[in-house]
């Protein structure tokens, strides 16, 4: 049986939901800020509000990927508190619907901001009337890069098809779900043994979040059930970029399955980028590809994901 | 340690146990991929030992998975029911002595295995077997392999096969079953194999 369901939903539900996506991925220059920004460029096209947030506050460009000069106030500011509203360090795009916080900063030391000053900045950005905050988050596996990730409606992980890409996406992922499973521990015995299973040499032999929850299952059985729900509320969504064949898209398939299969992870494959010459000559130009070049190959795959990622969809291995 | 695969022969392959013929082939194909020596999907999650398992892990059960028979067997053992599954073909007697399975016949003997003149591609392995009155289903009967592979062999397809240390075995078989001469016949097709992806 159906429950019935009404035919004019209440305004608040009608009302899209503001949510936080945020693109990472371990490696540099794989494609994490262009994606972001061609992103940002389709959701604001097809009347979605979206605020673009350049988190990469040791090497911000994202202002560059728009073609736009290096704002004055950035998100640096904002977190040493040289501007006092999150809404000075929010610039207009030129594209109706996508502004920026750029994080072009003179200020060296944001690239390491702490923790109280990370979450008065998630607030900030959340309480911004939009629909979708869409931040870069830059290369690495820090905390602060991991932090903003986990605390993401929708986590999206960059790769190329090349292994150092890979390695550093498996990376990125067990440090994500690493910290997060040492945040809902509950007592010290877990949290030594996440703590251990970080280190890839631990005595437990630990190397896979599975193998993780069986060193648990045996020292602290109880705290089991609270790790489970964790690893099965993690969800990273691959986008495989400057993909040149077949075997290539297969890759996203294949990332998915190893991951169930090999971390207990579950992940989706949101889709895939083709290695395109508009891209990079458009990045020379310094004009934004999914604009400047709307019906080259790349353009048309981001629509396709911004597509999927809104609806909720992934693409799905079939025989 | 890490569980390398576990699970029965269909959640090895990443099936579900109503899989066709051909759904076990491409899913097969997939792990191979997956699983094979230059896979770029897995690097740094599995080491090499443990990649080398997981691929014969997918090659123990596919082998069973492929064979009607085996399968049917395999099925019953694990008290899977396939509605609406083509049984196998020939009928199985009911009770009785457990039956033997006679291998279908070698291919006529020829004096001595040949050996084709360059270019060994597809086409030219596919004139000589059309030749010898040869069907694909016949080799694959023979050798096991899958007759979605043979063609892909004999239309060139490169990007579909599978990995070379697979791919010898098949074209090994393949020669075998048709009489050419195994161990120069799948080197020839493997290096004009090589040579084209590298002017790609
Ligand atoms: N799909 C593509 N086709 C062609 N070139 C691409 C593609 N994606 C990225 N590139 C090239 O890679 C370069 C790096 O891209 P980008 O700056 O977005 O990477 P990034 O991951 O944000 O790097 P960083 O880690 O340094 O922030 C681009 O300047 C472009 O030349
Ligand atoms: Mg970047």
């Amino acid at each position: 049986m159906m429950e019935a369901v009404p035919a004019v939903l209440p305004a608040s539900a009608a009302r899209q939901r503001r949510q936080v996506w945020s693109v990472g991925g371990g490696k540099g220059g794989i494609g994490k800020s262009l994606i972001t920004a061609a992103l940002g460029y389709q959701l604001a096209r097809v009347g979605r509000k979206v605020v673009l947030v350049d988190a990469d506050l040791g090497g911000a460009n994202l202002h560059t990927c728009l073609g736009l000069a290096g704002p004055s106030l950035t998100l640096g500011d904002f977190i040493c508190r040289r501007a006092d509203r999150i809404e000075d360090v929010m610039v207009e795009t030129g594209v109706p619907g996508l502004r920026l916080i750029s994080g072009a900063s003179d200020f060296l030391g944001a690239a390491n901001i702490k923790y109280a000053q990370k979450v008065r900045v998630l607030n900030r950005i959340r309480a911004l009337d939009v629909d979708i905050i869409l931040m870069d988050l830059g290369a690495g596996t820090s905390f602060n890069i991991i932090d903003f990730f986990l605390v993401s409606d929708v986590g999206i992980l960059t790769v190329v098809p090349e292994p150092t890409s890979i390695e550093n996406g498996y990376r990125f992922i067990k440090s994500a779900l690493y910290r997060r499973l040492r945040g809902a521990a509950t007592n010290g015995t877990v949290r030594t043994i996440v703590d251990s299973a970080l280190d890839h040499k631990n005595p437990l032999g630990i190397r896979t979040p599975l193998d993780l929850l069986a060193a648990v299952e045996r020292e602290d059985p109880a705290s089991v059930p609270v790790l489970k729900q964790q690893l099965t509320s993690f969800h990273p969504r691959f986008v495989v970029n400057q993909v040149r064949d077949p075997s290539d898209v297969s890759i996203g398939h294949q990332l998915v399955t190893a991951c169930a299969r090999h971390l207990g992870v579950k992940a989706t494959y949101a889709g895939y980028v083709p290695f395109d010459d508009s891209v990079w000559r458009c990045v020379r130009q310094r004009r934004l590809f999914a604009s400047a070049m709307p019906d080259c190959p790349s353009a048309q795959k981001v629509r396709e994901l911004a597509r999927g990622l809104m609806q909720g969809e992934s693409l799905a291995l079939t025989w | 340690m890490v569980a390398v695969l576990v699970g029965n022969h269909y959640e090895v392959l990443g099936i579900d146990a109503r899989a066709t013929p051909e759904q076990v082939e491409r899913a097969y194909r997939f792990c191979l991929e997956m699983y094979g020596d230059a896979s770029v999907a897995i690097y740094s999650l599995l080491d090499p030992d443990e990649q080398r398992r997981a691929r014969s892990r997918v090659q123990e059960a596919y082998e069973v998975l492929r064979d009607p028979f085996r399968r049917h067997d395999y099925d019953a053992s694990q008290g899977f029911t396939r509605p609406g599954a083509p049984m196998p073909s020939l009928p199985r007697p009911a009770a009785g002595p457990v039956p033997v399975r006679v291998p279908p016949p070698p291919p006529p003997r020829l004096a001595a295995p040949q050996v084709l003149e360059p270019p060994v591609d597809g086409a030219a392995l596919r004139r000589f077997r059309e030749q010898r009155g040869i069907s694909l289903k016949d080799i694959a009967a023979r050798s096991k392999i899958g007759v979605r592979y043979l063609e892909y062999i004999e239309a060139d397809r490169h990007a579909l096969l599978p990995a070379p240390v697979y791919l010898r075995g098949f074209l090994q078989e393949y020669a075998r079953a048709t009489g050419l001469e195994p161990q120069r016949t799948a080197e020839a097709y493997m290096s004009r194999l090589r040579r084209a992806s590298e002017r790609q």
